[in-house]
């Protein structure tokens, strides 16, 4: 499942890359940090996890699976963790693990606690409806950037809540009749305002680079992914003569840098509208 | 509705005003004593305007702080200088909930705007939790802020530093910066989008101006009719 390369430039149905974009899995293996207090042993709990959402929207059953064996003054905020790394639940899963773990060996094994909460790096998630905000406020971040918020402002209260609904019951087409919206440009333009993209590293401090980017040059020529990495990131791209030092990922695989972003951008963002991109070491093996 | 867009494109603040407008707004403060200052980030060309003030959990101005020989314009002048350091002002305040605010000035590209981060914790290092915070916030706000969910006060990662913050969102700031800049704009009146939209906003979550900071601006006026 994952390393599949998505033959882009072929004549490809775009919708199937769509689907496979919404029904990526991660298959992964959680297990209770040894420090926490249980009255028996705690088995570790299978899952496949939707590259698209966030942890804590699927995982209530994780929850539920370790609370049987804790005491409930035990159980308090559950937070996620990876080879010591707290996980930030308001990253998609995807991006999650493209970062982190995308070139180890399946499962994702991640460590699940109820104590000792990390407040100076994870977010509180008290309900669900923190997710809901959230999410919506990236949604709407994307469309500033895409319509200058037109076209999110122009929905009714209902579309924006069948965009949630969508993305929390996994339900590909109820999304996408509201978000095939978002996914429009003028007939005069030839794309986007701007790209709405974020692009990560571990090594920074900073958690994402964002910037303005045009999908149109000002000769008319569609700008590509290599052309956005240049201005934005140049770091990551490979010199003439050199070495492959990085990947550049977006849900599992390493686009062609000369594809358009603005097909990339209405291809393979997530449901909040943006391109996550994970700019990760060039695996050595 | 495409030339409401048109007018209020006017009044998107561009990135380098921003920095300029910072910049002015970062001298005059220094000039009063008022604790901004510009973090930049390295290796990058972003940056921020920080503020750190402490203030009793009862909203008062631990006593040490208030400054006998300058005016008091505002009663709600509780910001300090960081002349203290955390350890001095734990043993001044012992018995009191002192808490230590830290306000940051961002720019927002998505919108082209600035936008307001802020967190606020207990001397002890405790956070404060968003309870906490909406206790610290005037009761006047309040109802405002609940009736739009993008309007309220979230918790967010901060973009630069990658902790936890909270954040006034800053979709609607647009709205109600407009007018004002309209209506300098009508009289000729050059202003700091800085300073006139720090004023409005700041207020909510406890930060409060000195009105130095606008005579400053219609000083500058004056001078140039």
């Amino acid at each position: 499942m994952e390393n599949r390369w998505i033959p882009i430039g072929r004549m490809t149905d775009d919708k199937d890359v769509l689907r496979d974009v919404w029904f990526g899995r991660i298959p992964t293996c959680f297990t209770l940090y040894q420090d926490e207090i249980t009255e028996r042993e705690a088995e570790p709990y299978y899952l496949l996890l939707p590259r698209i959402s966030y942890l804590m929207l699927v995982t209530d059953k994780v929850k539920k699976h370790f609370q049987k064996v804790m005491r409930q003054e035990d159980v308090t905020e559950i937070w996620f963790e990876y080879e010591g790394t707290p996980l930030k639940w308001h990253f998609p899963i995807g991006l999650l693990f493209d970062l982190h773990a995308s070139n180890t060996a399946l499962p994702w094994n991640i460590t699940v606690h109820f104590k000792n909460f990390p407040e100076k790096d994870l977010l509180h998630c008290p309900s669900k409806d923190v997710i809901e905000a959230h999410f919506m406020a990236c949604v709407k971040e994307a469309d500033a950037l895409k319509h200058k918020s037109q076209v999110i402002n122009e929905m009714q209260k209902k579309d924006h809540k069948q965009l949630w609904m969508g993305l929390q019951n996994d339900k590909f087409d109820q999304f996408w009749a509201i978000n095939r919206k978002l996914m429009e440009y003028p007939p005069e333009d030839s794309g986007f305002r701007y790209i709405p993209f974020r692009i990560y590293q571990v090594t920074t401090e900073r958690p994402f680079i964002q910037k303005l980017f045009r999908p149109v040059a000002t000769n008319g020529q569609l700008n590509t992914l290599g052309d956005l990495l240049k201005e934005v990131c140049p770091a990551a791209i490979t010199p003439e003569d050199g070495e492959k030092k990085n990947q550049v990922m977006v849900h599992g695989i390493e686009p062609m840098l000369e594809t358009p972003v603005q097909w990339l951008s209405e291809h393979m963002s997530y449901p909040d509208n943006f391109l996550h991109i994970s700019i990760i070491p060039q695996p050595t093996d | 509705m495409s030339l409401n867009l048109d007018t209020e494109d006017d009044f998107y603040l561009e990135e380098n005003r921003f920095k300029q407008c910072c910049a002015e707004f970062i001298k005059h403060s220094q000039q009063i004593g008022d604790g901004w200052e510009w973090k930049s980030i390295k290796d990058f060309p972003d940056g921020y305007m920080s503020k750190t003030h402490f203030q009793m959990k009862n909203g008062n101005t631990p006593s040490i702080f208030k400054d006998s020989t300058k005016e008091s314009d505002e009663q709600t002048f509780t910001h300090v200088e960081e002349a203290l350091d955390d350890s001095q002002v734990a043993g001044i305040c012992a018995t009191s909930e002192v808490i230590r605010y830290e306000y940051h000035v961002l720019y927002s590209s998505s919108y082209e705007v600035p936008v307001l981060y802020f967190r606020a914790c207990f001397l002890d290092g405790r956070p404060l939790t968003l309870d906490e915070i909406w206790e610290g916030v005037h009761e006047c706000y309040r109802a405002r802020l609940l009736e739009g969910p993008w309007d309220t006060i979230t918790q967010q990662e901060h973009p630069l530093l990658g902790q936890p913050f909270f954040v006034l969102h800053p979709c609607r700031t647009n709205e109600f910066m407009a007018p004002v800049l309209a209506n300098s704009q009508r009289e000729n009146r050059n202003i700091n989008y800085i300073t006139s939209w720090l004023s409005i906003v700041g207020p909510v979550v406890g930060l409060n101006l000195p009105l130095s900071y606008a005579k400053l601006v219609s000083e500058q006026n004056t001078k140039t009719d």
